[in-house]
C-alpha cells in the first residue's frame, strides 16, 4: 500500500499530546502523553473503547476541543503541509495524482500553537475532518449546496472567481461574497445591478464546483442533491455529502472520527469503499478512529491502539494484528466475533476503563489485565518498540529490573 | 402530517375556541348585572319593567340572548360607550391605532435588543454580557411596568424635563391629516419630518417601557436556544471547514436559534398588549388600553368587554401565525405532536 | 427507580425504601438550590419580606380600627423622605409611605396566599380528574382550560374584577378564576405521563385501589413541576394584582403597593417622586425574589438544564 520512498515523510507527528478536561470531581486526563506519526499517504487506525481519548486526539488536530472545559495541557503536534507538485508546479500531474500538491520540503507547523487565523487557513483546507454522525453534523436548515458551498469559498476564492470569469482582483461586495466575509448592507448591493450579474456569475460557478465535488462521491444526480435539505436524504447520501465537503478542497489529511458507526451495516460497507478508493486516488492521509477493530484491519496501513488516554501497541496492520503484544490489544481482538470463534468463545474483558482524575502512577490497564504483577503496581510502562515499527507500552516485553515481570504465560487473575 | 393539514386542522379549532371566548365574555355581561340597568328607574311599575325586558329580549332563553347578542356583534353592533360618549364601533379604530402603534414600537425594540442580548449572552457565556443579559431577563419578568414608566417620568420627564408625555403636540398634530392614525405613518405621508419627529419622540419613551419584558423573554429564549445549538455537533463541523467565528455563529448556530425563538413571540404579544392598558395610563396615550381602564372606573363594562372579546381573537390569531411559521422553519418539526 | 441500592434492600419494606429515596432526593435539590449564589439571594429576599409581613405591627404601629387602611396624618401631608416620624416621606393624602411598604407586605402575602393556595387546589383536583378519567370529561375540561388561555391574564383578571366591583379580595378572587387552568393543564400532563410509568402498572397488579395509587404514586411525582409553577405565581400574582389596584380596581386608600404607587404618581410633576418609588420598588424585589427562587428550583429539580 505504500512505497518506501513515501514512507519516510511524515504529513503529521503527534508528541506527546495532553489535553485536560475539568470537571466537578477534579482534572480528567483524557489525553495523556500521546505520540504518533502519520506517514504521507497512509492510513492510520485510532482503536480504542469509548472515552479512551480517541476522538479527543483526532479533534486536537483541528484544536476543536470545547473550551471550557477542556484544556490543552501540553505537547505538539506538528503538521508538514503539502507544497506545489515540483513536477507539473501545481497543474496537476500523474505524480501528484492530479492535486498538484506533493509532499515536500514545506516547513512543519504546529498546530497547537499557531494563531486562530492560520489555523483556520488549514481548517477544511489541508486538514478536513468527517464526523461520527452526518444526521447531526449537517445543519438542518440550509441546503447541502449552501452547506458545501461555505468550503468553496472560505478556501478557493481565486478559483472561483476565475470560473466564474472575474478579474483576480474584483474588489468590493462581490469580493466579499466570494471570500465569505460579508458585511452589512452586501445582500442588497448584491440583489440589484450592476452586481447583480456578478453575483449571478459566481453563483453558476460555485454551483459548479459543488456539483463536481458531489459527483465524486457518486451520488446520483448531484445538482438536484444541492438543493435538499439534510433530513430529506438516507444516512448513508449524508455521509457522502460530508466526505464530498470534507475531500472538496483536497486535504492533506483527512481525520474520520467513526464516520460509519452511525449507519447501517450494508451502507458502511459503501461508504467505507468509498473512502479508501477516493483516499487512493488522491494520496490523502487519513487518521481513521473506530473502536470496530475489524474494520480498522480492512482498511488502515497501520494500527495505534489507545486505552485510557495513551497509546499502548502501535504498528503496521500486519505486525499488529498477527502479534499482539498488549494484554488489552489481546483482549480486544479476543471480544470480536469472527467466523473461526465457537459458541460461547467470546471474551469480554472484565471491568471497565478507570476514572481519569488524577491518575496513579502504575499500568492503566492493571486491575482489568489478566496477567498483572505487583510490577504492573508500582510502574507506569512507557511506549517501547518490539520490531521494526511495532512499539507496545507493556512489561511483559520490556520487564523492568529485577522486579516481577508479567508474562503472557501466566495469568494472575 | 402535512403542513396543510396542520394549519386546516387548527382553523377549525380556531372557531370553537373563539365561541368559548365569547360565551365567557358574554357570560362576564350578564353577571355584572342588569344589562338595561340604565334604563330603569324605581318610579317604575313591573308591568313597565317588564315591557323594557321583552324589548330587549331579555325574557328569552340564555341561549337565545346569547345568539341575539352574538348576532349584534357579528353585525358590528358592539354597544354605546358612555365614555366616549359614542357608538363603541365608532371610536374603537381610533384607539386601535394608537395602541397599535406603541405596541408595534415596543415589539420592535425587544425584538432587536432581546435578539441582540440573546446572541451576546449565548455566544460568551459566563462573561459580562451573558451577565448583563440574565439580569435583564430575570428583572424584566418581575419589574411592574407602570412602576418602570412612572420611574422613567421621574427622572425623564419631572426631572430633566426632556421627555414629552400624551401622543403628539397639538399644534403639530393639526397641521397634517391623518388617514391612517399612526402618527409616524401620517408623518411619512405627510412628508412632514417635524411632525414625524414628534411622533417619534413621543413614541419612546412608552415604547422602551412597555418593550422591556418583552426583551426579557425573547432575550432569554434566544440565549437558551444559542447556547444549546453551540453544543450541536454541526457548529463543530462548521468550524472544522475554516468558517470564521463569526460566520459559524451568525449563518449557523444563531439562524437555528431564531426558530424556537419564534414560539415565544406569541406569548409576547399577549404581553405587549395587556402592557399597554397601564403605559397608556401612565403616558396619556389616547389607546386602546386607557379607554379600557376608564370604562372600567364608570362601570361601562359592555366597552370592556368588546376589548376583551376582540384582544382574546387577536390573541389567538397571532398564535396562529406564529405556530404556522414555525412549522414552516423549522422543516425537522413534528407537527400536531 | 434505579436509585435504589441499598444493601438490606430486601429487608426494608417498599414504602421505606421510596421514602428514604425520596428524602435523599430532597437534600440533593437543596443543596444544589443553596449552591446558586443568584437563588440565595431570592431565598434571602424571601425571608426579609416574610419578616416585614409577619411583624408589621411590631414594625409600625397597627393604625385603628382597620390596619389595612393607610393611616392619615393631615398635619403632614407631601413631606420628602426624612421627615421625623415620616422616614419615607409622606403622600399627597398624608399617608406614611413607610407604613405602607410594611403593611403592604402582609396584602401581598395575603393576595399571593389565598391566590396560588387555591388555585393550586382547585387545579390539581381538575387536572387529575381530567388525566385519570379521560374521554370526554378529559375533553370538556381541556377545552375549557383552552378558552380561559385564550384570554391575555390580565385583561381577563381584570374583566373579571371589573365585573364584580372595585374591591382588593375580588382582585383575589378574579386572579383565582384566572390562574387555576395553568395547574390544571400542569397536572394532567404529568398524570398522564405517569400513568404510563410502569410501576404504576405493578401497583395496579398488585391490586391498589385505583384512589391508592393515585394518592401514593401518582400525586408525589407530580409535585415537582406544580412546586416549580407555584413559586413563580407568589411572585407573579402580586406583579398582576399590583397592576389591578394600579388601575383603580381595589378600594382605594388601602395599605397596597399597587394602590399606593397610584397615589403617589398624581405628584410626581411637582417633584415628589418618593410616594410612587418605594412601593414600587418592594413589588419588584417580591416578584424578583419568586422568580430567582422560582428559576432555582427549576434547575436544582431538573439537572438537565444546569448552567443554562
Amino acid at each position: 500500500m505504500l512505497d518506501a520512498t513515501q514512507a519516510s515523510e511524515n504529513v503529521a507527528s503527534v508528541r506527546d499530546l495532553k489535553v485536560h478536561f475539568q470537571s466537578k470531581r477534579g482534572v480528567v486526563h483524557a489525553v495523556d502523553g500521546v505520540s504518533f506519526d502519520i506517514q504521507d499517504g497512509e492510513t492510520l487506525g485510532l482503536v480504542g473503547e469509548t472515552g479512551c481519548g480517541k476522538s479527543v486526539t483526532g479533534r486536537s488536530f483541528l484544536r476543536l476541543l470545547p473550551v471550557p472545559p477542556g484544556i490543552l495541557a501540553g505537547g505538539a503536534v506538528s503538521f508538514r503541509p503539502h507544497g506545489p507538485c515540483t513536477a507539473c508546479e501545481g497543474a496537476g500531474c500523474e505524480a501528484c495524482a492530479k492535486t498538484g500538491r506533493r509532499a515536500s520540503g514545506d516547513q512543519p507547523v504546529d498546530l497547537l500553537s499557531i494563531s486562530l487565523q492560520d489555523m483556520r487557513r488549514i481548517r477544511g483546507d489541508r486538514i478536513a475532518m468527517i464526523f461520527q454522525d452526518p444526521g447531526k453534523a449537517l445543519n438542518p436548515t440550509l441546503t447541502i449546496g449552501a452547506q458545501m458551498s461555505e468550503v468553496f469559498l472560505q478556501h478557493r476564492t481565486a478559483e472561483l472567481l476565475d470560473r466564474a470569469g472575474l478579474p483576480p482582483d474584483t474588489a468590493g461586495a462581490v469580493r466579499r461574497f466570494a471570500a465569505q466575509e460579508p458585511r452589512f448592507g452586501d445582500g442588497l448591493i448584491l440583489k440589484f445591478p450592476p452586481k447583480r450579474g456578478q453575483r449571478a456569475k459566481l453563483q453558476v460557478a460555485l454551483n459548479q464546483m459543488v456539483t463536481e465535488a458531489l459527483a465524486e462521491t457518486q451520488v446520483p444526480n448531484p445538482a438536484k442533491l444541492m438543493d435538499r435539505f439534510p433530513h430529506e436524504l438516507s444516512g448513508g447520501m449524508r455521509q457522502r455529502v460530508m466526505i464530498a465537503q470534507a475531500l472538496a478542497c483536497n486535504p492533506d489529511l483527512l481525520i474520520a472520527d467513526e464516520p460509519t458507526t452511525a449507519l447501517d451495516v450494508t451502507v458502511e460497507a459503501r461508504i467505507l469503499e468509498l473512502i479508501r478508493a477516493l483516499q487512493q486516488r488522491r494520496k490523502t492521509s487519513v487518521l481513521y478512529i473506530s473502536h470496530d477493530l475489524s474494520l480498522v484491519r480492512r482498511i488502515c496501513d497501520r494500527v495505534a491502539v489507545m486505552y485510557a488516554g495513551r497509546i499502548v501497541e502501535i504498528g503496521t496492520t500486519e505486525d499488529v494484528f498477527a502479534n499482539p503484544r498488549h494484554p488489552y490489544t489481546r483482549g480486544l481482538m479476543a471480544a470480536v466475533p469472527t467466523a473461526g470463534t465457537a459458541r460461547g468463545k467470546l471474551a469480554a474483558i472484565r471491568g471497565t476503563v478507570p476514572e481519569l482524575v488524577d491518575p496513579p502512577l502504575e499500568c492503566r490497564f492493571a486491575g482489568r489485565c489478566p496477567y498483572e504483577t505487583a510490577t504492573c503496581r508500582q510502574n507506569d510502562p512507557s511506549l517501547q518498540p518490539v520490531s521494526g515499527g511495532h512499539s507496545v507500552a507493556c512489561f511483559i516485553d520490556h520487564p523492568t529490573g529485577s522486579q516481577d515481570a508479567p508474562s503472557f504465560d501466566r495469568v494472575t487473575e | 402530517m402535512q403542513l396543510r393539514d396542520y394549519i386546516f386542522r387548527r382553523l377549525l379549532v380556531l372557531p370553537i375556541l373563539i365561541i368559548g371566548v365569547s360565551i365567557v365574555v358574554f357570560t362576564l355581561t350578564r353577571v355584572g348585572g342588569s344589562p338595561i340597568g340604565i334604563y330603569l328607574s324605581h318610579e317604575m311599575t313591573p308591568s313597565e319593567v317588564a315591557e323594557i325586558q321583552a324589548r330587549f329580549g331579555l325574557d328569552q332563553p340564555v341561549w337565545v340572548q346569547y345568539l341575539q347578542w352574538a348576532k349584534g356583534i357579528l353585525q358590528g353592533d358592539f354597544g354605546y360607550s358612555g365614555v366616549a360618549a359614542a357608538p363603541v364601533s365608532d371610536i374603537f379604530p381610533l384607539k386601535l391605532a394608537a395602541t397599535m402603534e406603541l405596541a408595534a414600537a415596543a415589539g420592535c425594540v425587544a425584538l432587536f435588543l432581546g435578539i441582540t442580548l440573546g446572541t451576546f449572552a449565548g455566544a460568551r457565556r459566563n462573561r459580562l454580557p451573558d451577565h448583563i443579559t440574565r439580569i435583564v431577563a430575570v428583572s424584566g419578568a418581575s419589574l411592574p411596568q407602570f412602576w418602570f414608566g412612572i420611574l422613567l417620568l421621574i427622572v425623564f420627564w419631572a426631572q430633566l424635563g426632556i421627555a414629552p408625555i400624551g401622543r403628539s403636540d397639538a399644534t403639530i398634530f393639526a397641521s397634517i391629516d391623518h388617514p391612517t392614525g399612526l402618527y409616524t405613518i401620517d408623518a411619512i405621508l405627510a412628508a412632514s419630518p417635524k411632525a414625524f419627529w414628534d411622533a417619534v419622540w413621543h413614541l419612546i419613551l412608552p415604547a422602551l417601557t412597555l418593550g422591556y419584558g418583552a426583551t426579557a423573554i425573547i432575550a432569554r429564549m434566544m440565549r437558551s436556544a444559542l447556547v444549546e445549538e453551540l453544543q450541536q455537533d454541526y457548529v463543530d463541523a462548521a468550524r472544522a471547514k475554516g468558517l470564521a467565528e463569526k460566520i459559524v455563529l451568525k449563518r449557523h448556530a444563531r439562524r437555528n436559534a431564531l426558530v424556537p425563538t419564534v414560539t415565544v413571540i406569541g406569548l409576547t404579544f399577549g404581553f405587549l398588549l395587556q402592557g399597554t392598558i397601564t403605559i397608556e395610563i401612565i403616558y396619556r396615550w389616547p389607546g386602546l388600553g386607557r379607554w379600557m381602564a376608564d370604562s372600567v372606573l364608570r362601570g361601562d363594562q359592555g366597552t370592556l368587554m368588546t376589548y376583551v372579546l376582540f384582544t382574546s381573537v387577536l390573541f389567538l390569531l397571532v398564535n396562529l401565525i406564529v405556530d404556522v411559521v414555525y412549522a414552516n422553519l423549522d422543516r425537522r418539526v413534528t407537527l400536531g405532536k | 427507580m434505579s436509585e435504589i441500592t441499598d444493601s438490606n434492600f430486601e429487608k426494608a419494606s417498599v414504602r421505606d425504601t421510596a421514602f428514604r429515596v425520596r428524602m435523599r432526593r430532597f437534600f440533593g435539590v437543596l443543596q444544589r438550590l443553596t449552591s446558586n449564589p443568584t437563588t440565595v439571594v431570592g431565598l434571602v429576599l424571601i425571608a426579609l419580606m416574610l419578616a416585614m409581613a409577619i411583624f408589621a405591627p411590631w414594625i409600625t404601629e397597627a393604625n385603628t380600627p382597620d390596619a389595612y387602611q393607610m393611616p392619615r396624618d393631615w398635619g403632614a401631608v407631601r413631606k420628602p423622605p426624612g421627615t421625623p416620624g415620616h422616614w419615607l416621606g409622606t403622600t399627597n393624602e398624608g399617608g406614611d409611605v413607610f407604613y405602607g411598604v410594611i403593611w403592604g407586605s402582609r396584602t401581598s402575602l395575603q393576595l399571593s396566599l389565598y391566590v396560588v393556595g387555591s388555585t393550586m387546589v382547585i387545579g390539581t383536583i381538575i387536572g387529575s380528574v381530567a388525566g385519570l378519567v379521560g374521554g370526554w370529561v378529559d375533553e370538556v375540561l381541556m377545552r375549557i382550560v383552552d378558552v380561559f388561555l385564550s384570554i391575555p391574564e390580565l385583561i381577563f383578571a381584570l374583566a373579571i374584577a371589573a365585573v364584580l366591583g372595585p374591591s382588593f379580595t375580588n382582585i383575589i378572587i378574579a386572579l383565582a378564576m384566572v390562574i387555576w387552568v395553568k395547574y390544571a393543564r400542569i397536572m394532567r400532563a404529568q398524570v398522564i405521563q405517569i400513568k404510563q410509568n410502569d410501576y404504576v402498572d405493578a401497583a395496579r397488579v398488585i391490586g391498589d385501589s385505583k384512589l391508592n395509587i393515585y394518592l401514593k404514586d401518582i400525586l408525589p411525582n407530580a409535585v415537582t413541576p406544580v412546586t416549580v409553577q407555584a413559586t413563580l405565581d407568589m411572585g407573579n400574582v402580586v406583579l398582576i394584582g399590583a397592576t389591578l389596584s394600579f388601575i383603580g380596581l381595589s378600594e382605594a386608600g388601602i395599605a397596597e403597593w399597587g394602590v399606593l404607587v397610584s397615589e403617589g404618581q398624581a405628584g410626581i410633576a411637582s417633584g415628589r417622586w418618593w410616594a410612587s418609588t418605594f412601593p414600587g420598588l418592594m413589588i419588584f424585589l417580591w416578584a424578583l425574589a419568586f422568580n430567582l427562587v422560582g428559576d432555582g428550583l427549576r434547575d436544582a429539580l431538573d439537572p438537565r438544564t444546569e448552567g443554562r
